[in-house]
């Protein structure tokens, strides 16, 4: 069984073909043109001519046909794309035979044509095709040039381009002939060695693809037991510390009190960075959206309070400017509120007392942009790609504050790209960094 | 000083035993049990007022599968149920506290773990004001 291109593929390879016979409809049109009127050579224009017409025509019942098949991101069977292939490429060089005719046979230097096909056939169908293919090709013009030899069909003389004496000479049909179909049967054999290779390669690529999905899988499976694992003995360490602490068994002197506060503390860090490790798994493994539609401006208002107290605290000027037409979409909230926050806390932690925090909401070609630009300690150059990573903290950040899970961004970024939209950060030349994120207002099935 | 009983299903002692300390120096009266078997055996002694009830133990389910079973049972189905759960939050589970479709889970309050101290003690109280 050869490993033949997905069908999804051969789908974009089917309009291509559309696309390349429009050139193919053009040039014809334009050399019969040029070659009668400039070039002087005497041309049987009208069959010519009808021909470009029936090819245009021929063409857009083709174009419509595979609209119609690949409708709404319906994917034909591989047998039926196969087939319409298979049947583009026998009738195309039908008509290039037919052309051939009209336009002096083997007197016409555009026989090479068949060239084209070859290749053609060879990328896009199995190797016994792509030599039956070039059998009917020789098949085809042999059969002409021969019937024209022995005066069975006319012969179109091209006047004025090559000699008269040429189309009945059986040395120079035979010769041509010879070469013609080496050198189609060569192209055939090159051609489908290469693209052999290149099907192997794809096919060994996907599978080595498919390899590393699993073994995420089962790393993100792990990663969940054991996250679900440390979370509980963490909760129970955090239900006894408090206890103690709030003094419900008993008073504490000043240095217990200080000791166990300090304790508890630390479980409280360890248990928010468990959380979002346990979530961001979490997300990972199921892949689905909980899609509804919500009002996003609620949500970034939201946002907005959840950060205001800690910004009005080290006396960040918060700014906001929401596009008026920026309200309903489609999405999941809950996360996308989250995602608001997160980002906005990063901007507000980040930035020096008495900085300044602005965010900027806007809709494009129905793309909601949500921009975050502040005047804090910014992502060294270096940095910009990997923030998005899990665990990963520059080192400008990490030496700003120590707390921090270096799971927020990973977070943001798992959640925008479900939804389909994109997440980046970027330097700002006046000193601290933006971070933008688009949402699609409608998402579509595809993501998530 | 509260009234009440409380029967708590969990099988994690140390979360029992934080929480019995922290309900019992609220007043109430606690009982504890570490899977649904002894809860329900609990359950007919001891007659509780309100149960804390955890929903992973052996099984991932057994906590939503006891509150299922009580919530049909005559006897018990008057009991306020508050579950605490490590999972409330993106499990795809979609809660709901009112009966009429299958993701129906006949509880009156979910409480994400930890449960802090004053949060436990204000649900409970408000639950048993309630029943």
């Amino acid at each position: 069984m050869e490993n033949l291109l997905k069908s999804t593929s051969l789908v974009q390879r089917a309009y291509w073909l559309i696309r390349l016979r429009w050139i193919a409809i053009a040039i014809l049109a334009v050399a019969t043109f040029v070659a009668q009127r400039f070039m002087g050579v005497s041309l049987p224009v009208t069959a010519l001519y009808t021909i470009s017409a029936v090819l245009l025509v021929y063409n857009f019942i083709l174009y419509d046909l595979l609209r119609y098949w690949t409708w709404a991101g319906k994917e034909p069977s591989s047998a039926r794309i196969g087939g319409i292939l298979t049947f583009q490429i026998c009738a195309d060089l039908f008509i290039l035979a037919t052309i051939l005719h009209f336009s002096g046979g083997i007197e016409n230097p555009f026989s090479f044509f068949f060239v084209f096909h070859m290749i053609i056939a060879s990328i896009l169908r199995s190797k016994w095709q792509s030599y039956l293919q070039a059998t009917l090709a020789v098949f085809l013009f042999g059969g002409l040039v021969g019937l024209e030899a022995l005066g069975w069909i006319p012969h179109y003389h091209l006047a004025g381009f090559i000699g008269r004496d040429v189309y009945n000479s059986w040395t120079y049909v035979l010769g041509f002939l010879f070469v013609f179909t080496t050198t189609l049967y060569l192209v055939v054999y090159m051609t489908t060695s290469i693209s052999e290779q290149l099907r192997k390669q794809q096919g060994s690529c996907e599978q080595a693809n498919a390899l590393l999905q699993e073994k995420d899988q089962l790393k993100n499976e792990y990663v969940l037991r054991l996250t679900h694992d440390i979370k509980g003995h963490l909760a129970a360490v955090q239900s006894c510390l408090d206890i103690v602490f709030r003094e419900m068994v008993g008073p504490l002197n000043d240095k217990q009190k200080d000791l166990i506060e300090r304790a508890h503390r630390r479980t409280s860090k360890c248990m928010a960075f468990i959380t979002a490790l346990l979530r961001l798994t979490r997300m990972r493994l199921t892949g689905r959206l909980e899609v509804e539609r919500f009002s996003l401006r609620n949500c970034i208002f939201n946002a907005l309070a959840s950060v205001q107290n800690r910004a009005q605290r080290k006396q960040i000027d918060l700014t906001h400017r929401i596009d008026s037409s920026v309200d309903q979409i489609l999405g999941e909230a809950v996360l996308i509120e989250e995602t608001l926050t997160n980002i906005l806390f990063n901007a507000v932690k980040y930035t020096p007392d008495g900085g300044k925090v602005d965010m900027q909401v806007d809709e494009d070609a129905g793309f909601i942009r949500v921009s975050v630009t502040d005047t804090g300690i910014g992502v060294p150059q270096g940095d910009l790609a990997r923030i998005f990573e899990e665990f990963y903290r520059a080192d400008n950040a990490r030496a700003a504050e120590r707390d921090g899970t270096g799971l927020g961004l990973a977070f943001a970024k798992q959640v925008v790209e479900r939804h389909g939209g994109r997440i980046w950060a970027r330097q700002n030349a006046q000193g601290g960094s933006s971070f933008i994120f688009t949402l699609p207002k409608e998402p579509t099935a595809s993501a998530g | 000083m509260a009234q009440g009983r409380i029967l708590i299903i969990d099988d994690d002692p140390d979360i029992t035993e934080a929480m019995t300390v922290v309900l019992e120096n609220r007043g109430y009266e606690v009982h504890g049990a570490q899977d649904s078997t002894e809860g329900m055996e609990r359950l007919k002694q001891d007659r509780p007022d309100l149960i804390v009830l955890d929903v992973m133990m052996r099984t991932s389910q057994e906590g939503f599968d006891l509150s299922r079973e009580l919530k049909h049972n005559p006897d018990y189905k008057n009991i306020p149920i508050l579950m605490l759960t490590a999972v409330k939050q993106k499990t795809g589970l979609d809660f709901k506290t009112e009966a009429g479709d299958d993701s129906w889970l006949p509880v009156e309050e979910f409480l994400d773990k930890p449960v802090k101290p004053d949060v436990l003690l204000e649900k409970v109280e408000s639950l048993l004001q309630k029943s």
